[in-house]
């Protein structure tokens, strides 16, 4: 088949799951809330969309267990950050050691497993990533509920001067930033490895929130960043015998650092601000 | 009556002393891993020897610290041994120079290091290799694939891996001396989604059988998913793609283990004379077995496939790679083998003679080798030229 094409579809394949946990960063970050558990939760995900998968035979099901495990154990962050204003670094590192850690333990029986009934590569879970950026796009930018959401991430004391309950936007969109790295996780473990492994998210978290960084935290340019870092991905095995292995590897890294570089460099006109309270913990009454 | 009430006393003592001695002796042994226990590879199957030994003798109690950082593995030795541990295992190469630091701060602790070159009175090495074995499932890939491209998932480029797919490389160029074996490196021993991707780029460059050196079934699964027959590495895979894995290498450690525990529960070992105990044990030993089950040489599945390729091999004859295969596996199970595939003359793939006619190459040689067999395909780091 044409280098491209193939290239193309498993860009497609391997940007699905990093597109899905973007998406649900970008809108927890667009709140003020940084959510560093991504990998955390993706392997919560994997775990339980395969286990479901596998006792019931519907990896659908999966998925939606896998979104439920991801909100709630993204519920937990935004308990600590938002009404007991930890430290969301420290709070995120936290929650993706433990949920590691869990669905490692939890998983020790269906070591190496292969799923039954697994979903294909590429699905109709594929297309939905597509059509939930532009829905994410639309909400965001084209939206009251948006406006209201990026209010709270810029100035939640402003947006709380307004009527805008803050605590209550954060707390759903960083729910909703666990649903969708719940998904996530679960698409590596029913569609494109259907099995369950041991930390077998190997980082891809972390990508995810890359690309979040890199699309200057816009749902469609998170389209581009996943495919890109998919393509990059598959191309590190493609060009093996033409460059070598060890740049290959860093490539995602080194093409990470160079869009930051330049869209740093560009700043305002191709590349949005870093939402201003990111990271911050609001605090009523406090300036 | 004092005299006597002495006597009784002697008499106890002494009978305490006996009993103390005829009362069965334990020893602890403690193992070290860098891995998840849960890892379906390496760190598994230490493991599995572990528990088989510690089945196997009775006055055996073991224990373990799973997933050590290699820089951490002074800590932990120091902890097995507050434990009463008073033979360590340590199971992976990164662990060396911190398994020596620590044996010269617990002298009369016995150590082993697993696959490492680093001895000294109170540490031995051991390793249970695959090259044989490699050689075996190249003969059998190199008759099932149609394109002529027999893939290689690797994880890190050194010498053990390099080792294992030149030894794969000389027995699917035996078979079919036109096919290549094309490999990708992954730089990981454990990257379920790393290996996948390499399996697809593998794919659609054409390869049509696959061998990997990766902790998971992956490649497996992947290469069944497309019908695609596969060998399966280290661990039994069999149930992961009963109709499309060949073969596959396994590994026995607990024989290594039981071996060296005997030896020093009934003295043989002692923390003074380690310096030149290093097992380097293989199928001859019952180390390491060919297959993706244990006691299934070839899935029967492929029988059919592999007698009806026959081929000329000097001092043989016209044979059946079927046939072959049992054959050189047979060979390579004596004491000491009647059969090594690293018996020159070999070439390297640049043409170079690494291995002059009628020699073997050394263990020395065999750890350290850095060349490319004929028939690779791909990058190479440190390739000599």
């Amino acid at each position: 088949m044409d280098v491209l094409l193939v290239t193309f579809l498993r860009a497609l394949a391997f940007g699905t799951p990093l597109l899905w946990a973007a998406l649900g960063e970008i809108v927890a970050e667009r709140s003020g809330v940084v959510n560093l558990g991504v990998e955390g939760m993706m392997l919560l995900g994997a775990f339980f969309a395969f286990a479901t998968a596998q006792l019931t035979g519907f990896p659908a099901l999966g998925l939606g267990v896998a979104a439920l495990v991801g909100g709630a154990a993204a519920l937990v962050h935004a308990v600590v950050c938002v009404r007991l204003r930890g430290n969301q670094y420290v709070s995120g590192l936290a929650l993706g050691m433990v949920g590691v850690g869990i669905a490692g333990l939890l998983g020790r029986g269906w070591e190496g497993t292969p799923l039954r009934t697994p979903l294909p590569e590429l699905s109709w879970l594929t297309l939905s990533g597509l059509v939930l950026s532009g829905v994410v796009w639309v909400f965001l930018y084209h939206s009251r509920w948006g406006i209201i959401l990026r209010s709270v991430g810029e100035s939640p004391a402003a947006a709380d001067a307004q009527g805008v309950q803050v605590f209550l936007v954060r707390y759903l969109a960083v729910g909703f930033g666990g649903l969708t790295a719940g998904i996530a996780g679960g698409f590596l473990s029913v569609a494109y490895r259907p099995s369950w492994t041991e930390g077998m998210t190997a980082g891809m978290g972390w990508i995810a929130i890359a690309i979040t960084v890199f699309s200057g935290w816009d749902p469609l340019r998170a389209v581009a960043g996943s495919l890109l870092f998919g393509a990059l991905f598959h191309l590190s095995f493609r060009l093996q015998g033409f460059v070598a292995p060890e740049l290959l590897k860093m490539a995602p890294y080194l093409g990470t650092i160079l869009v930051l570089t330049v869209a740093t460099a560009r700043r305002g006109a191709w590349w949005q601000e870093v939402p201003e309270a990111l990271g911050a913990p609001y605090v009523r009454g406090e300036r | 009556m004092r005299r006597f009430a002495w006597a009784l006393v002697v008499l106890l003592v002494a009978g305490l002393a006996v009993g103390g001695v005829a009362q069965p002796r334990k020893l602890k042994a403690g193992w070290i891993y860098v891995g998840p226990i849960g890892d379906y590879g390496w760190t598994h199957a230490h493991d599995v020897g572990r528990r088989i030994a510690g089945k196997t003798l009775p006055w055996l109690e073991t224990t373990y610290v799973e997933k050590v950082p290699e820089g951490q593995v002074e800590a932990f030795i120091d902890r097995l041994v507050r434990a009463g541990a008073k033979v360590i295992f340590t199971t992976s190469f990164g662990y060396m120079d911190g398994t020596l630091s620590a044996a010269r701060r617990h002298p009369d602790i016995l150590f082993a290091h697993c696959s490492g070159f680093k001895r000294a009175s109170n540490v031995a090495t051991y390793m249970a290799d695959f090259y044989q074995v490699y050689y075996l499932n190249g003969l059998m890939a190199g008759a099932l694939t149609r394109t002529g491209k027999v893939g290689y998932v690797g994880a890190f480029p050194i010498p053990e891996v390099k080792r294992h797919i030149s030894a794969f490389a000389l027995g699917v160029r035996a078979t079919n001396p036109r096919a290549t074996v094309h490999v990708r490196w992954i730089y990981e021993w454990f990257n379920p989604a790393a290996a996948k991707e390499a399996t697809e780029a593998l794919i659609a460059e054409g390869a049509d059988v696959f061998a990997f050196t990766e902790d998971s079934p992956t490649v497996v699964q992947v290469a069944a998913q497309k019908g695609l027959p596969s060998f399966g590495h280290y661990s039994p895979m069999y149930r992961f793609a009963p109709q499309h894995i060949v073969s596959g290498q396994l590994v026995h450690w607990q024989k290594i283990y039981i071996d060296f525990l005997r030896k020093v529960y009934d003295g043989t070992y002692t923390p003074r004379n380690l310096q030149n105990v290093d097992y380097w044990w293989l199928l001859a030993e019952g180390a390491v077995e060919l297959g993706a089950q244990p006691g299934m040489p070839v899935n029967p599945v492929f029988r059919p496939r592999l007698e009806a390729v026959k081929v000329r091999v000097s001092g043989i004859g016209t044979v059946s790679v079927y046939d072959l295969v049992l054959r050189r596996l047979r060979e390579m199970s004596q004491s000491p083998p009647a059969f090594d595939p690293f018996t020159g003359p070999i070439y390297d793939r640049n043409g170079k003679l690494r291995v002059p006619a009628g020699r073997r190459m050394t263990v020395q040689e065999l750890t350290t080798m850095e060349w490319a067999a004929p028939g690779i395909v791909g990058p190479w780091p440190k390739e000599p030229k």
